[in-house]
């Protein structure tokens, strides 16, 4: 079953709990905190007061516990299965995951049996021996906050050998790519494709507190959507990947604020566009002008 | 009843959090509760799992509550959290850690479980004491987990825990990664998790969350070719209704946030589209006798599919010529990216043509008006969809003050 309390938050709550009364550490004010940082916003209220008075009867008065040895949480069929199904995903490679372990378990599902019928043709070359071998390495970088040396073919097809710090790898399911987020001598953030990166070195640790992962500031673009064609419903689910605020302002329209980042702006231009005259770009003035621009160059095309 | 955090259903909380998370300005008497009360208690229930995401405005009608994410700034998905809250009883709780405690230092029989938590664990407590059955039960439930095994000893059973899984940091990563990529990644959440993610997600559709329950079910039903009845709940109609399928694929969008289950219809005798978030349960049914059959009709159906539409199932040829100029290569990486089942071919040296063949072409108008700014000539066997197109064009010249006439 999915939904099981073996999964669940107060399950790992007092699991912890449990783990410091064995070591003879828990005080009243270590349980709180733990229940406040593992729990929910209320489970303050339940948790330490069962094991107070008793209907959970795990801590004596004392805090002590007569449990012999910490808490475990042995993986489940469930897990294991889901495991299973990620050998089958061609992404797997990437991650040199042992394959044994995992013989006599049965996938949940067929990776087959799921058709992504809108992702994009060109995704990443996940079973070029070149690229698994440079994902693996960027990814060390990440993790070990090493500085790395990569090698890449920029969009206009010049080539070029940068000094990068790595925060993160990012994966488009759209697009089916990596992409290396990172910080390079020029500029405080970068995007890397890794389809475009023919070759990285690992050079030395960074600080990573002296080198954060930058706060990006995100745009705000204000859409007014006429409900005709389901347009509601399309546009709240297809925007839902990004912060948005959505109001009523009439019997029939909405407004709908969304914040984005400026490097996305073309891809969101398009996806505004595919909605057609159910949705309107109120602000800011750019993006409406962009449309306009779109809407003029096509009147050039002599269609319709 | 009393308030609680956690929950014992999850079908109930899950439109809730659809509707805060998708619509988010619903009034509290626009939601379908039974009483004020049953809203209040679900808002205070979302609320407290989902911290920091939860928000809301007043306007003249009232209070609107919205959740709100930016899934390019969260490395975890928030909405697994609502998997961790079901609710347990007393001696659930407290038998999952004696009985692990017990098995930590080897194999054990029920009686000497009982034994142990009555002579040891509860020693010091007023509490009463488990009968054999309680321990039993939940012995066999985490042996169904995959938790423990069980063997015969005598005419008794004896327990230990099954063969240890052993995470290697390769795992790790894998795990952290897939969590948030793949379907049912919810169950990658239940490993612990360690340190900050080296990943992030860029147009993540963070509901899919909430169908995971669907999704396994359904999962169950393919990979031992049964048939499922299928328990429709439809928004607009606000009733519920029920079909009997062959499940046949998944069909998931990555720009749209839509989830769709094929299945072969048995009493409509044709293949039909369902929404995984208007489903409300799966009923596993028997063994499909032939299932290569519907395989076969799946490969020769899918080909002419541009999205999830087979309209009435006869063919639309649609052409498009797509401007695009010497320094614009990435026009042509465009269409050949995003053709699916399409063919791209250069028309002359400004000029890409696009063609397809395809179920319902009012499917692809969304696409198409993407190339506004460049649509050379827009043919197709339905005369409405390249009507649409003209419609739309004169209307969007409207809205944003463009030349009418021109259009």
């Amino acid at each position: 079953m999915l939904f099981d309390e073996y999964y669940g938050e107060y399950y790992a709550c007092v699991s912890e709990i449990l783990q410091e009364a064995l070591k003879g550490t828990l005080t009243k004010e270590k349980l709180i905190d733990i229940t406040r940082r593992r729990g929910f916003a209320e489970t303050v209220l339940t948790i330490p007061g069962h094991l107070k008075d008793g209907s959970w009867p795990l801590l004596t008065a004392d805090l002590k516990t007569a449990l012999r040895h910490p808490p475990q949480h042995p993986v489940t069929l469930l897990q294991k299965r889901w495991l299973k199904t990620l050998l089958d995903d061609p992404k797997i490679r990437l991650f040199n995951v042992p394959e044994t372990g995992l013989e006599d378990i049965r996938p949940l599902f067929d990776p087959r049996k799921i058709i992504w019928y809108d992702r994009y043709g060109d995704g990443d070359p996940y079973e070029d021996p070149g690229y698994i071998e440079r994902f693996r390495l960027l990814l060390e970088a990440v993790k070990q906050h090493r500085r790395v040396q990569v090698t890449f073919t920029s969009h206009r097809g010049r080539q070029n050998t940068w000094t990068v710090l790595p925060y993160r790898l990012e994966y488009s399911g759209t697009d089916d790519k990596f992409r290396l987020l990172c910080e390079s001598d020029r500029q405080r953030y970068r995007t890397l494709n890794l389809q475009r990166i023919s070759a990285c070195r690992l050079l030395e640790a960074f600080d990573p507190e002296e080198h954060p992962s930058p706060l990006l500031q995100n745009d705000s673009v204000q859409l007014e959507i006429v409900d005709e064609r389901n347009a509601l419903e399309r546009a709240m689910l297809q925007f839902s990947y990004l912060a948005k605020k959505t109001e009523r302002t009439g019997e029939n329209t909405y407004r709908m604020t969304l914040q984005y980042r400026r490097e996305d702006e073309t891809e969101l231009l398009i996806r505004i566009l595919s909605f057609g005259p159910v949705i309107r770009v109120v602000e800011p003035d750019r993006l409406a002008m962009l449309i306009r621009e779109r809407l003029q160059r096509q009147s050039l095309c002599h269609f319709p | 009843m009393a308030y609680s955090e956690l929950i014992k259903n999850f079908e109930k909380v899950r439109s809730y959090m659809r509707d805060f998370y998708v619509y988010g300005f619903k009034g509290r008497n626009e939601f379908d509760a039974k009483s004020a009360r049953i809203y209040d208690d679900e808002y205070r229930r979302v609320k407290a799992w989902l911290e920091g995401y939860m928000n809301s405005y007043t306007d003249e009608t009232g209070k609107k509550v919205f959740i709100s994410i930016d899934s390019r700034a969260v490395f975890h998905n928030p909405l697994y959290t609502a998997f961790k809250t079901k609710s347990f009883t007393d001696w659930d709780i407290t038998l999952h850690f004696f009985l692990l405690d017990i098995l930590s230092d080897g194999p054990a029989t029920v009686g000497d479980c009982v034994q142990r938590i009555t002579e040891v664990y509860l020693k010091d407590f007023p509490a009463e004491f488990p009968d054999e059955r309680t321990v039993r039960n939940k012995l066999s439930e985490y042996e169904k987990m995959g938790i423990l095994v069980s063997r015969k000893r005598g005419r008794n059973l004896v327990y230990s825990f099954s063969e240890e899984f052993r995470e290697s940091p390769a795992w790790r990563d894998a795990i952290a990664f897939y969590t948030e990529a793949m379907p049912l990644g919810v169950i990658g959440s239940y490993f612990p998790q360690s340190g900050a993610s080296p990943f992030g997600f860029k147009h993540r559709y963070l509901l899919d969350a909430l169908d995971s329950e669907i999704v396994y079910d359904l999962c169950e039903c393919m990979n031992e070719s049964r048939a499922a009845e299928l328990t429709l709940f439809s928004r607009r109609k606000k009733q519920e209704n029920t079909h009997t399928v062959y499940p046949v694929r998944f069909y998931f969008s990555v720009q749209s946030g839509r989830q769709y289950l094929l299945g072969y219809h048995y009493r409509f005798r044709r293949p039909m589209f369902f929404r995984l978030d208007c489903l409300k349960k799966v009923k596993a049914l028997e063994t499909e006798k032939d299932p290569e059959r519907y395989e076969a009709y799946w490969q020769a159906f899918d080909r002419y599919l541009w999205g999830v539409s087979p309209g009435d199932h006869t063919l639309d040829h649609l052409e498009m010529l797509i401007h695009a100029g010497p320094d614009e290569g990435f026009i042509a990486e465009r269409l050949m990216r995003e053709k699916r089942h399409g063919t791209v071919e250069q028309a002359d040296g400004e000029t890409w043509k696009f063609t397809a063949d395809v179920y319902d072409a009012t499917e692809m108008l969304p696409w198409i008006r993407t190339f506004i700014g460049r649509i050379e000539q827009l043919t197709c066997t339905s005369d409405y969809v390249v009507r649409c197109l003209q419609d739309d064009l004169t209307a969007m010249n409207r809205m944003y003050g463009g030349d009418t006439g021109a259009v």
